[in-house]
């Protein structure tokens, strides 16, 4: 690994300032499950590391807080674990506690923090496509102050997203389901754990009265070159009642809006499968908590 | 580059100590401190031989920055034992046969002690989810799941 | 959650589960590995590896690296001490020189102070390459038209492998034209093709396993220092420490008291840690003259150590209706990577000796392709083709409507039972480790397990020959009374445990009493590698017989003092007694100090074993598998899992029943998750334990070891070989499980999610 200048901000603005300050070969350093791997890599992806921006000590990046009229806010800064371990998060957006739950290990999830894990703008990032079913948007800070993006505007390829480099992610905000909303994020890995998805998937539904969907989303990961909605099978499923077989349609819709690539983790029609196989899976997990309606997630 | 002079607290310990910043805290805990109890196994965060609690929280020290545990107070194998009695979790790793080549042993330990400082009396299922970051080559871990049960037998 | 199968009557300390002696600085992160050591004035070296798997090296412009600040040397092929390099020996080449043969190959070296800035002058080398074509398939080297992996080779030095395997077999190296098959193996017996033409049904097939890795936690590490005097010494994470020591001689042709091997504690070998870096390390240390420190990263670790090797079988067997097995025909090809040096002989022994079976016709090919070379894994070489064996077997027998255990009871090996070789076996536990399946609740509640859905049962044979080299060991009474055993051997199992409880046994002090040790080579006695099985088999022999000396030596000291002769003397507890008269006795510490004192009388205690030993004892297992299998993700779940084995005697419950979990979770592995995978260019592509997946707590269940105990005629107290039997019998009883499940066979290990889905023809 190479030597760094090391900067250990206490607020967002200072941090900003110093991102600017420093110029070129400056980054934000949040958990460091990700980056540090990519310095000791010697990673060509910043061949001109000099100087790291800790966000450790910044008590505004931390924290969830949810509320029925402001909704949720995540602070970029909080760890897998703190997601997983929400009490609010279970309750109402378990896929996002999903997400978080099945990031690298227990050490892991004790570092890594959201804004690492989309920041790091891997296809396969976990937190991903939770946040995308819920419509999240990323507050981000720069020189110019705060700007409100939607996350799927966020990814544009691997490893790159709309901040410039002197923006911070600084916070998550969604709103707050409402009644008759299930959700779940589900993925595939060869190991159980200590693995990264070969194909992740988010679906959420929320069910009116007679079984109705009155709204579906379905996210996917590592099948495209950025975490992607399904438009098509979402379109399937609106309006429509809930059942199995048109799971199973929309499932097979999802797969053909997946864009997979053969890589070391698998075949592009193995993921493709997988794709179809975990989307009509995931709507079941996802209706069976929308019809549980006001019995919070326990399961 | 200039080094920086950092304050680390380690096994209830205070320590000045000079490092480059992008020392992780495993380097400067074994090359500075010479507690070489936590080893490397990958410098990747995929073993887990690294294993230290930070803040009360299991991490994988390859992966963490030495000034970034400035402040946290850092335990390390060399903490669990500290006037000569071994900690009961480290007794039931030696009667289990849960040590045999030694090297994910006191990683292993730390992630157990954090699984049991949290669930004291906890089931298989949970034992094996709490050690998930950390791999051992030598026992298949079933002496591994023994010993840590035997050790929450032990203290509750 | 193992269960013992003989009672142990007669032993106060051998045949108890005992802690490890080493226990405590190991739980307390006190044992020193080699990384936890610094010396005086030591630099940390960083290897630069081949961008290309096999190109010609047209320049090396190391200036810029050389002048980087704190860069002390950079070292490539060229500025190396003179010493012996034979290019079939991968150690030899310390750095590539014109060629390169692999992706990874060491090509330059620099030193610093600073690890850090060794590593970032790395960079700075500039190698100019010329790209070669790259053979990495070992079918496609075979062809005849392929492009040739290196310069031909001549004499191919295969002196490691025998220290595994020791059988009576010559393998004929490659002559003639110059081609990539590096040997060839062959055994035959009676007429196939009649065989063939007796069975009621033949099955046919190709099975492949990946090559993996060994996955030590610990990294390859090595310390070297030369001195003013001449004298080179190397601290080492070591399975063999006096085959390095012979190994650096000859190499760097030095006499052997000049060198001084001190195996480190061990953080893993499996059969991956004999010798690899410690000749370039010594090299470096001799070029600076200062201590040199090389830790290997885990990626040089998976590209370049000595990985277990990629094979292919291509196997035909028939059987009668009756079960009776009446040919196997096969074909097994080893792929070795740019050295040869793999191990086929053994599994070419074993694909043709679990069985009884009149007409054989096995052949072996070495094949080398341009990966990094292969060394051995645990039983190297047997887990592959036990896995193509195993499932053919258990396709004949549902082909025939048999059932598998019983199939096997028909045609398992027993004593006097010829190898393929002609050896015939001595007594051996095959047959029993069978039973022992037979009985365990796995294999006796399958039907209830195969009603639930895509849940599936299954099990196979496996085993291990052995091998031999000789070896010494001393016991030594100390002056205060207690006992100090010393080996040559490295304890990479525990070993030194065993050998402390064997001491105290022949003695009959209790084990507290007793301490056993490692020297290093020019301190302690002489022992082969702790490897092939043999350490406890063979050294703990050498143990037996100094203790029974030392036990002779006591009672002659003792039996001056006490007024009678030796023989109406007897020892307990450290106390030596008339028999028949309590009141006469004298306690080990008295003489010790005896024997140990200013101007005592006696001289030390000191027992010396030495053994050769000429005949194996074979170790064979049985295992079976409860797995479900999602069959749309293509998720194999392992719900229970059981191991039989038979160890002869168990020295230590404790150890024995670890060594066979952790080898049947090596096994698991193999089937189901490890796999080093290559590029089209020969570049790994998952060269880190994220991609390289080692199966985590959350992959492995318990494994229930069932002890199974067939005494050997020359172990001691009937102790066999113990540590490789485990990890051969897991693939082929995944394989068989996962086909119970789906009914469809995977014929490649690991049995990934993918490949399950492809063989349910999912797309």
């Amino acid at each position: 690994m190479r030597t760094v200048q090391y900067f250990a901000p206490e607020s967002m603005q200072e941090a900003v300032d110093l991102l600017q300050q420093q110029g070129a070969g400056t980054r934000p350093l949040a958990g460091g499950t990700d980056l540090v791997v990519q310095m000791k890599e010697g990673s060509t992806r910043f061949p001109l590391l000099s100087s790291l921006v800790s966000l450790r000590r910044i008590q505004e990046l931390r924290g969830v807080e949810f509320s029925e009229a402001d909704g949720l806010r995540i602070g970029a800064g909080t760890t897998m674990a703190e997601l997983a371990e929400s009490a609010t998060l279970r309750a109402r957006f378990p896929a996002i506690v999903e997400g978080a739950g099945v990031v690298g290990s227990i050490q892991t999830m004790n570092m890594a923090t959201v804004g690492g894990n989309l920041c790091n703008a891997a296809p396969s990032a976990d937190t991903a496509p939770a946040l995308l079913v819920y419509e999240a948007d990323a507050i981000i800070v720069g020189p110019s102050g705060q700007r409100w993006l939607p996350l799927e505007k966020v990814f544009f390829a691997p490893g790159k997203t709309a901040l410039s480099p002197y923006e911070l992610l600084f916070e998550l905000r969604a709103l707050a389901p409402p009644a008759g909303t299930g959700s779940s994020y589900l993925r595939h890995t060869p190991r159980k754990r200590m693995d990264i998805a070969v194909v992740g998937v988010a679906a959420l539904l929320t069910l009116g009265t007679g079984n109705l969907i009155q709204t579906a989303r379905i996210a996917l990961g590592a099948v495209a070159p950025m975490p992607i909605r399904a438009p098509q099978a979402e379109a399937l499923l609106q309006g429509n009642m809930a059942t199995e077989g048109l799971f199973r349609r929309a499932a097979a819709a999802a797969a053909e809006e997946a864009q997979p690539i053969s890589d070391i983790r698998g075949s592009a029609d193995f993921r493709r499968h997988l794709v179809r196989v975990m989307t009509e899976r995931c709507l079941q997990v996802a209706a069976r908590r929308a019809r549980a309606r006001d019995i919070l997630w326990s399961d | 580059m200039a080094k920086q002079l950092i304050s680390l607290q380690v096994n209830g310990d205070t320590y000045e100590v000079a490092v480059e910043p992008h020392w992780t805290l495993l380097e400067t805990v074994r090359d500075e401190l010479r507690l070489t109890g936590s080893k490397e196994g990958c410098g990747t965060g995929d073993c887990g031989a690294c294993t230290m609690m930070v803040g009360g929280r299991l991490i994988t020290s390859c992966l963490m920055l030495a000034p970034e545990a400035e402040g946290s107070a850092v335990l390390t194998i060399e903490g669990l034992s500290r006037d000569g009695d071994l900690h009961p979790i480290q007794q039931a790793f030696i009667d289990s046969g849960g040590v045999q080549c030694g090297f994910c042993t006191p990683g292993m330990i730390m992630a157990a002690k954090a699984l049991l400082d949290r669930n004291p009396s906890p089931t298989l299922a949970q034992v094996r989810e709490g050690l998930e970051g950390n791999l051992c080559r030598c026992t298949g871990y079933t002496k591994i799941y023994e010993a840590v049960l035997a050790a929450a037998q032990r203290t509750s | 959650m193992e269960q013992e199968t003989v009672t142990r009557q007669g032993y106060r300390t051998v045949g108890k589960p005992v802690p490890r002696i080493d226990g405590v600085g190991k739980v307390t992160g006190r044992t020193l590995y080699t990384d936890d050591m610094v010396l005086p004035r030591m630099l940390h070296a960083k290897v630069l590896g081949s961008l290309h798997a096999h190109a010609r090296i047209s320049s090396i412009d190391a200036t810029a690296a050389r002048n980087h600040p704190g860069v002390e040397a950079v070292v490539t092929a060229a500025e190396l001490p003179p010493h012996k390099k034979d290019p079939s020996n991968r150690r030899q080449v310390i750095f590539a020189e014109g060629e390169v043969l692999f992706c990874g190959q060491p090509v330059a070296a620099v030193l610093a102070g600073d690890p850090h800035v060794a590593e970032e002058a790395l960079a700075l080398i500039s190698v100019e390459y010329e790209e070669l074509p790259a053979v990495l398939d070992p079918l496609a080297a075979m062809k005849e038209d392929s492009p040739l992996v290196r310069s031909p080779l001549g004499e191919v030095d295969r002196s490691e492998e025998r220290g595994h395997v020791t059988v009576n077999v010559e393998q004929e190296e490659a002559k003639g034209k110059a081609s990539n098959t590096s040997g060839q193996i062959s055994f035959t017996r009676g007429d196939v093709e009649a065989g063939f033409g007796e069975a009621d049904r033949v099955v046919e097939g190709s099975w492949r396993s990946a090559m993996v890795h060994q996955s030590y936690i610990e990294l390859h590490s090595t310390i070297a220092d030369y001195d003013v005097a001449g004298e080179l010494s190397v601290w080492t994470s070591t399975q063999g420490p006096f085959q390095i020591r012979d190994a650096l001689c000859q190499a760097l042709d030095l006499p052997q008291t000049k060198v001084r091997v001190t195996p480190m504690e061990v953080g893993g070998g499996f059969g991956g840690k004999i010798y690899l870096t410690e000749l370039m390390v010594a090299a470096l240390a001799m070029i600076v003259r200062r201590p040199v420190k090389y830790i290997m990263s885990r990626k040089e670790d998976l590209q370049a150590a000595t990985p277990s090797p990629q094979v292919v079988v291509q196997l035909k067997a028939g059987m009668k209706g009756d079960g009776t097995l009446t040919a196997i025909q096969a074909r097994l090809i080893y792929d070795c990577g740019a050295f040869p040096g793999a191990p086929m002989l053994p599994g070419c022994l074993l694909l043709g000796g679990y069985y009884r079976c009149a007409n054989l016709g096995i052949q072996g090919y070495e094949v080398m392709t341009n990966k990094v070379s292969v060394g051995a894994l645990r039983a190297p070489g047997t887990y592959n083709a036990t896995f193509a064996i195993e499932s053919a077997i258990e396709m004949l027998a549902a082909e025939l409507g048999l059932d598998p255990l019983e199939a096997r009871l028909k045609n398992v090996v027993e004593e006097g039972d010829p190898l393929p070789s002609g050896q015939p076996y001595p007594r051996i536990g095959a047959r029993q480790c069978l039973e022992a399946i037979g009985d365990s609740a796995i294999w006796k509640e399958r039907s209830e397990s195969r009603k639930r859905p895509h849940t599936g049962v299954g099990l196979a044979l496996g085993g291990w020959l052995g091998g031999l080299q000789p070896s010494t060991a001393t016991v030594q009474l100390n002056g205060d009374g207690t006992i100090s055993v010393i080996v040559g051997a490295a304890d990479i199992t525990g070993t030194n445990t065993s050998f402390a409880q064997i001491a105290a046994e022949e003695l009959n002090v209790p084990l507290s009493m007793v301490n056993a040790a490692t020297g290093d080579t020019k301190t302690a006695p002489y022992a082969g590698i702790s490897a092939g099985s043999k350490t406890t088999f063979i050294v703990g022999r050498a143990v037996k017989a100094a203790a029974e000396q030392a036990r002779e030596q006591i009672l002659a000291i003792a039996a001056n003092p006490l007024e009678a002769a030796p023989e109406e003397l007897e020892m307990a507890d450290g106390v030596v007694r008339v028999k028949g008269n309590e009141e006469k006795s004298l306690t080990f510490a008295r003489i010790g100090t005896m024997s140990t004192a200013f101007a005592a009388r006696y001289a030390p205690v000191m027992g010396t074993g030495t053994v050769a030993a000429s005949k194996q004892a074979p170790g064979f297992t049985v295992q079976t598998a409860e797995v479900e299998v999602d069959p749309e993700t293509g998720i194999v779940t392992v719900l229970r899992y059981a191991i039989a084995q038979d160890v002869g005697f168990a020295i230590n419950p404790l150890s024995v029943a670890g060594q066979m979990q952790g080898g049947a979770s090596q096994g698991l592995g193999v089937a189901l998750s490890e796999e080093m995978q290559y590029d089209e260019k020969g570049r790994l592509l998952n060269p880190n334990l994220l991609d390289y997946r080692l199966p985590t707590t959350q992959d492995l269940p318990p494994i229930e070891a069932i002890i199974v105990e067939v005494p050997s005629e020359d172990g001691p107290y009937g102790a066999r070989i113990v540590g490789e039997p485990s990890i051969v019998a897991g693939p082929a009883a995944v394989a068989n499980a996962v086909a119970d499940a789906i009914g469809t066979r995977v014929h490649e290990v690991p049995i990934t999610p993918e490949r399950v889905l492809r063989a349910l023809g999912k797309w």
